[in-house]
């Protein structure tokens, strides 16, 4: 199956290790994913505030713009990505006087867009157009007895609530870790905030919001936590150090991008798990499956 | 009895404030509210916000323009969307909370560091069509100046942990090619919400 992907900003940068696995996972489902050609930045949940929601929205326009001829479906691997592009893709569905007003702008580029795609995030392609059964069968490295913990975040499930999941209680992330051999723990905060943007402004924001979420997935006896989505990803491993230094704690807690665990699943070349981006070494939790 | 009857000294109702807001491309929203509390208690970062959005509301209903501008609530806002999904009156908080940091920028009120680093955050996506977060770093700093540069040396350790492990390339990514007519787009976005604003 063919799709129009949006890598966005953080793929390119301090996500690459989302990008690897997410393309090699891709390929080995046979999933297609082709780049939206000179893409620009959707904004994330920070242009708005300078230059109000129109803007944005317009700008993010112009990838669904350029995506639109070919008819497929927009696949981003983040979440803030995410929820830009699907919450802009439905005002120019439902909001005709938006949709107006947003294409006179976008015309001013020479572009148009007439809201006829659909944005989705990868994780939920990988759950509804794969399906737990087909990865099951393609995992080639026994995971039984690696305790993982769920991380859905908050914008995934939330961006356009019951789009795939319940927006409070998500099961499904839960049931794809279990479908590549991995148990899933009990994860209570797995949909609770992780500080988002404000790692630079606000470090006392993530410090004190990514405390929780480690004393949270502890508790349920996690070994690792795996996340879709960039901004959590970061927070929660190049901030685990400073929560251990301010708080007094002792977390060791590796995040993988759940395409980092099906690449390792699914026995794809090493360069596929992208694991030297890993700043909390994942290597301890994992040897006892041959990662090494 | 008597205390009730009197205002106290400060209070200056500023009703042209309310309308202001009410007239921001979500603002008429917060009309909507109806004071439940399942914002406030949902809110990821409420313990620390000056107001919860309930209260926030409130003030900016009775127009007091200073309180709702002076407060960290919107710039704490992290964008979770619990509230999004909670409030039973459909109020779009999240866009909400952009349209108040948008007034506060536009109007002056930009002290926290969180409105540095939006600031810094647009220029780079302004000038370049793409993010980049060694310029947004290296702007935030310009903004909020040496002290908070000192302040950031507790850091280092994140810093130095990010760049071992290839998290934060040195060089920018390459120009949107068809920045030109980007930019022209977003000129025309400008100009068209300001007029629908009013
Ligand atoms: S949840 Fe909605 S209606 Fe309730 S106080 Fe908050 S904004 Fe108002
Ligand atoms: S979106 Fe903002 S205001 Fe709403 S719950 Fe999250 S942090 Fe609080």
């Amino acid at each position: 199956m063919k799709y129009s992907f949006y890598p966005g900003c953080s793929m390119e940068a301090t996500a690459q290790a989302n990008l690897k696995s997410t393309e090699a996972v891709a390929h080995a489902l046979d999933l297609q994913l082709e780049e939206i050609p000179d893409w620009n930045c959707c904004g994330a949940t920070v242009a708005s505030g300078v230059v109000g929601d129109f803007t944005q929205q317009v700008m993010t326009g112009r990838n669904l713009a350029i995506a639109e001829p070919k008819g497929q479906d927009v696949v981003t691997g983040c979440s803030s990505c995410y929820l830009s592009l699907a919450r802009t893709n439905k005002r120019f569905k439902e909001d005709e006087h938006f949709k107006a007003m947003a294409n006179e702008a976008l015309a001013a580029g020479g572009y148009q867009y007439n809201g006829t795609l659909r944005v989705r995030q990868f994780l939920e392609v990988v759950i509804s157009d794969v399906g737990f059964e087909r990865i099951t069968k393609r995992i080639k490295r026994s995971l039984k007895g690696l305790k993982v913990a769920g991380y859905v975040g908050c914008q995934t499930v939330r961006a356009i609530p019951y789009e795939f999941d319940d927006p409070e209680y998500p099961v499904m992330f839960d049931r794809l870790i279990e479908s590549m051999g991995a148990e899933a723990t009990a994860f209570p905060m797995r949909t609770r905030c992780c500080g988002s943007s404000h790692a630079l402004a606000g470090t006392d924001i993530v410090v004190d919001s990514i405390h929780r979420l480690f004393d949270s997935a502890a508790q349920g006896g996690a070994q690792v936590i795996v996340t879709p989505c960039p901004m959590c990803q970061m927070n929660l491993d190049a901030y685990q150090q400073r929560v251990n230094q301010l708080r007094g704690t002792n977390f060791n807690m590796p995040i993988l991008f759940f395409t980092q665990l099906m690449a390792i699943a699914f026995d794809l070349p090493t360069d596929a798990w992208a694991l030297k981006y890993n700043i909390v070494s994942p290597y301890a939790a994992l040897a006892p499956y041959g990662v090494r | 009895m008597e205390q009730t009857n009197k205002l106290p000294e400060k209070v200056k109702y500023d009703l042209k404030f309310a309308r202001e807001i009410y007239s921001l491309e979500n603002g008429s929203y917060i009309k909507q509210c109806m004071q439940c509390g399942m914002c406030a208690i949902s809110c990821a970062t409420r313990d620390i916000m000056d107001y919860s959005p309930r209260r926030l509301f409130n003030l900016i209903k009775l127009g007091k323009k200073d309180e709702v501008m002076q407060a960290n609530t919107f710039w704490y806002c992290t964008s979770c969307c619990t509230c999004l999904v909670r409030c039973p009156r459909g109020v779009p908080l999240v866009d909400v909370m952009h349209d108040l940091k948008k007034y506060a920028l536009d109007n002056g009120y930009g002290d926290y560091p969180q409105a540095a680093f939006y600031k810094a955050f647009w220029a780079e996506v302004a000038g370049r069509g793409k993010s980049f977060e060694g310029g947004i770093t290296a702007r935030y700093f310009l903004f909020r100046g040496l002290d908070e540069v000192l302040k950031y040396m507790a850091l280092r350790d994140v810093g130095i942990n990010m760049l071992k492990h290839r998290r934060l390339p040195l060089l920018p990514p390459k120009k949107v090619k068809d920045l030109g007519n980007l930019k022209k787009i977003i000129r025309k976005a400008r100009e068209l919400s300001g007029k629908e604003a009013r």
